[in-house]
């Protein structure tokens, strides 16, 4: 937290002295970049960032051939490469491939248009990358941000999980957002719909710590499209970044890559719910590899959106209760569980005898009327009245024709 | 000479009555048929001429016309065979005018001078004005329904010009067994077990005309249930009963035994079905289509979702009116349409979606399957119930359910409430009686109240919902005041099984 703070102008790369400051008091990129080109004596007119944002939106490439590029050449002389047809050394086809679309590119029209679009470009070998991304064995060749790169200093967990995932996931995923933010961890996630969204939605909802997003789309391409005002508060309030290129659409590919990117800046992965078959076992894969603390939401054995997680945890996987198991994990906290809950008193009324016995035929699993029928040995109708006042009363909800208890708090 | 034959046609569901003039004069040998025939009533002239042949009867060396009267009306189909036929001998002196006085003629003839069935005798008969109607052995049970004319058979042309003539006395009438289709035993209720829910609305669907809508996974018993429901429906009587005889009979559908249709029919069109074979017409003719063959019974649609929306959307307006107007180039024609609707869907095309987050399916397929479910067609169920595969204690043992018989009674008796309301049932009630016929208890008013406000009802929705109360009510005996947990369960029975896009 002792860089200075940066609107979104830290992709150029500082001149040696007097940068930080001059690049503090740029308010966007375009500005940034002609402070910068000043302070180089060189006619540098354009910074390495926008070369490095050239290549990337070459196509076929991929981040090793990217990260490759980059080791060996400083960015200019990579695009100057490319654009003599020399770009790769062992496969003709691909260095044709790149020399054809080079020719189209114009690099400078390129970096304006990040700088109008107030996009951000952290590259491979530049000053502002992050370093636990340098040490990583398959590091993003760039990043492409909006927001404070700065948001990545200090404790980071990834929460992740399906898109499809059940209430109790939705409800889980933000109060564990809420309550790690709240204690200043950063949540790191996807922003898909679902478990992703819901955790930033609680990371934000806490006001603590800046939330982390990394998306597999361009970082103007919104998507899911009714994400869009979730995108604007955590590019507000902390930090989005991309590994694709401007206007890149979410094509399936981009994702398992994206998720490799998530388990890299995270210290602990937490899984809230997940399919058999989910995207998460790629972010679990990826997070295994690099030695994170993968935890685990238990759910109910019935739930097939817990199926994964309920099998991560017969594998030996830490259980995350709660926002405090997570907290211990990382060493931040050596209470047991439940400590970090704040205890609120319960405002609902309590439910009169009929209710209460359909609450207990509830439980804290999704259950139909018929069910909850057949469980209670009472009628249709006693059941719907009890459901009718549960219902107003705040003590469980519905969806879909399907009853579900509504936690405290 | 002239003849003069009385016979009928088909329009839609409707007799027409048509009269078929034979004139025979001298002239060069032809036959010409002329009176707006279609395709297969122009063939007429080849089958008559062979039928004539292969009886041992002449064909005229004369100019014959035949005319069929009225000249605007389409006259399909070859149930004028017989007519035609008929006339011809008459005209040719071959049968005396007086042997065939008041005498009406409906039936196909094939080339060895058999008589054959034709679709429609219920309404062809009802529509002529004649003493006595010939019709094939294979409809006069078809024929008999009508009451008002005595119907007489024979196997063919021949035996039956030497009936008329009086050489042969008339063949008995076969008995009642002979062009019945085989009578099945309707399905018990007490076949379903478990399913409380299910049953609870299917009672109500059918004491009140509510249609229904079934949401569940494949094997929840959506089918069995639905199948169950024309037997809780009171029998069919007076002219509802004719009616429906009517269309079943221009449907060219078997007749029960009795001749007389009194159960509600139950319907159940593939998910294939056309809009033209839903709504009904046609290119030959204009045939009921399926949701007038359920006129006064059910309209099964099962796999709803599957269904193009274009077929579904077309119900909509049979729907609130009980009759479809399916109007051509060549004729227009109301078909009555009243029944109830069943509808029969998974929550999502892999059929695991209960609780959120169950199923397999992509968030974008589950809502474009969502989205062949119209807003205003799902608006038109008054129960939307959501089912689950029951439990196997269930399904092995427990206790059988409630018969058909004890249900229907109640059913019975809440229509009986119903109809000392002015309606025929409480779907029917207008919006603007409720207040008088369906009051509410404090407590009911104070949850509806608290559903408005909160969003989750809608104006139309109250009072759908109250509707339902009031049949709730009925069925429970509970008098004239609608109280909490009729309203209760009238709000649980409309469950939302259609999901709105979840934000994250």
């Amino acid at each position: 937290m002792t860089r200075p703070s940066l609107s979104s102008g830290s992709g150029v790369a500082p001149a040696p002295a007097a940068a930080p400051a001059t690049a503090a008091a740029g308010a966007d990129g375009t500005a940034a970049a002609a402070a910068a080109a000043e302070s180089h004596s060189v006619p540098a007119a354009i910074p390495a960032e926008a070369f490095v944002a050239a290549l990337a939106g070459l196509p076929a490439m991929g981040h090793r051939r990217l990260v490759a590029l980059l080791r060996r050449w400083s960015p200019e002389e990579a695009w100057r490469r490319v654009g003599d047809g020399r770009g790769h050394d062992d496969d003709s086809d691909v260095a044709g491939l790149w020399c054809r679309a080079a020719a189209t590119v114009d690099v400078d029209d390129l970096w304006l248009r990040h700088g109008r679009a107030g996009v951000g470009v952290l590259r491979f070998g530049g000053p502002w990358y992050p370093a636990v991304l340098t040490d990583d064995h398959e590091p993003p060749g760039v990043l492409f941000h909006r927001g404070d790169p700065a948001a990545l200093d200090g404790r980071r967990v990834g929460i992740i999980g399906t898109r499809r995932c059940s209430r109790y996931g939705r409800e889980m995923a933000h109060e564990l957002g809420r309550d790690l933010a709240a204690s200043g961890v950063r949540v790191v996630s996807g922003l898909a719909a679902g478990v992703d969204g819901a955790a930033h939605a609680g990371a934000l909802a806490a006001g603590g710590a800046p939330p982390i997003a990394v998306v597999g789309s361009g970082v103007d391409v919104v998507y899911p499209r009714r994400n869009a005002q979730l995108w604007a508060d955590v590019a507000a309030a902390g930090l989005l970044v991309s590994e694709a290129p401007l206007g890149a659409a979410p094509e399936p590919w981009r994702f398992p890559v994206r998720n490799r990117v998530i388990a890299a800046l995270s210290e602990v992965v937490v899984v809230v719910e997940s399919h058999a078959r989910g995207g998460s076992r790629y972010t679990v894969d990826a997070a295994a590899e690099r030695g994170r603390t993968v935890m685990s939401v238990p759910g109910s054995v019935r739930n097939p959106a817990s199926a994964y997680t309920n099998a991560l945890l017969a594998d030996g996987c830490p259980p995350a209760r709660d926002a405090t198991d997570v907290l211990v994990a990382l060493g931040l906290s050596t209470a047991g569980p439940g400590a970090s809950a704040t205890v609120t008193p319960d405002v609902r009324p309590a439910p009169d005898p009929l209710a209460t016995v359909v609450l207990d035929t509830l439980g804290w699993e999704p259950a139909s009327l018929e069910g909850l029928v057949l469980r209670s040995g009472l009628s249709p109708g006693q059941v719907m009245v009890a459901l009718a006042h549960l219902e107003r009363d705040g003590w469980a909800t519905s969806r879909q024709g399907w009853w579900e208890r509504v936690a405290h708090g | 000479m002239i003849a003069i034959i009385p016979s009928a046609t088909l329009l839609g569901v409707e007799g027409r009555p048509v009269a078929v003039e034979v004139h025979v004069s001298n002239g060069l040998p032809g036959f010409t048929l002329v009176g707006h025939p279609d395709p297969v009533c122009r063939e007429a002239r080849d089958r008559v001429r062979a039928a004539l042949l292969s009886s041992g009867l002449t064909w005229p060396m004369k100019r014959v016309t035949v005319n069929l009267a009225p000249g605007l009306l389409r006259k399909v189909g070859p149930g004028l065979d017989l007519a035609i036929a008929i006339g011809l001998l008459v005209a040719t002196e071959a049968l005396g005018p007086e042997v065939v006085a008041g005498c009406a003629f409906l039936g196909e003839l094939g080339l060895d001078g058999s008589l054959r069935r034709v679709p429609g005798i219920v309404p062809m008969v009802g529509a002529l004005d004649a003493r006595v109607v010939v019709v094939p052995v294979d409809c006069v049970a078809e024929a008999a329904v009508v009451g008002r004319l005595r119907v007489r058979t024979a196997t063919r042309l021949s035996e039956l010009v030497a009936c008329l003539r009086g050489l042969e006395p008339w063949p008995d009438p076969p008995g009642p067994t002979m062009a019945a289709g085989p009578a099945v035993p309707r399905p018990d209720l007490a076949d379903v077990r478990g399913q409380p829910v299910g049953r609870t609305a299917l009672e109500i669907s059918a004491a009140g005309g509510h249609h229904l809508l079934l949401s569940g996974p494949p094997g929840a018993g959506k089918t069995m249930l639905a199948r169950r429901l024309p037997g809780l429906l009171p029998p069919l009587e007076g002219d509802d009963a004719l009616v429906a005889t009517s269309i079943r009979s221009a449907a060219g559908e078997p007749l029960p035994p009795t001749g007389l249709v009194v159960e509600p029919p139950f319907r159940a069109p593939h998910h294939g079905a056309s809009a033209v074979a839903l709504i009904g017409g046609g290119t030959a003719w204009m045939r009921p289509g399926e949701i007038s063959q359920a006129h006064l019974g059910v309209l099964f649609l099962d796999e709803m979702a599957e269904f193009p929306r274009t077929v579904l959307d077309a119900l909509r307006q049979p729907l609130e009116e009980g009759v479809v107007r399916v109007s051509r180039a060549r004729a227009s024609v109301a078909f009555p349409a009243r029944f109830l609707l069943v509808g029969a869907t998974n929550p999502c095309p892999c059929g695991e979606a209960g609780p959120e987050g169950a199923c397999r399916c992509p968030e974008a397929v589950r809502q474009r399957y969502n989205r062949r479910l119209s807003g205003p067609l799902l608006d038109r169920f008054d129960l939307r119930v959501v089912m689950s595969r029951p439990a196997v204690a269930d399904l092995l043992g427990g206790p059988p359910g409630e018969s058909t018989g004890v249900v229907a009674a109640r059913v019975a008796a809440a229509r009986e409430r119903a109809r000392s309301r002015g309606v025929g049932c409480n779907a029917e009630l207008p919006a603007s009686v409720l207040d008088e016929v369906a009051p509410l208890t404090r407590a009911a008013t104070a949850i509806l109240e608290h559903r408005l406000r909160v969003g989750a009802l809608s104006g139309r929705g109250l009072h759908r919902i109250r509707r339902v109360a009031r049949t709730i009510a009925d069925l429970a005996g509970a008098g004239d005041i609608v109280d909490e947990d009729h309203i209760c369960l009238a709000l649980g029975l409309r469950a939302d099984v259609i999901a709105p896009e979840v934000a994250a």
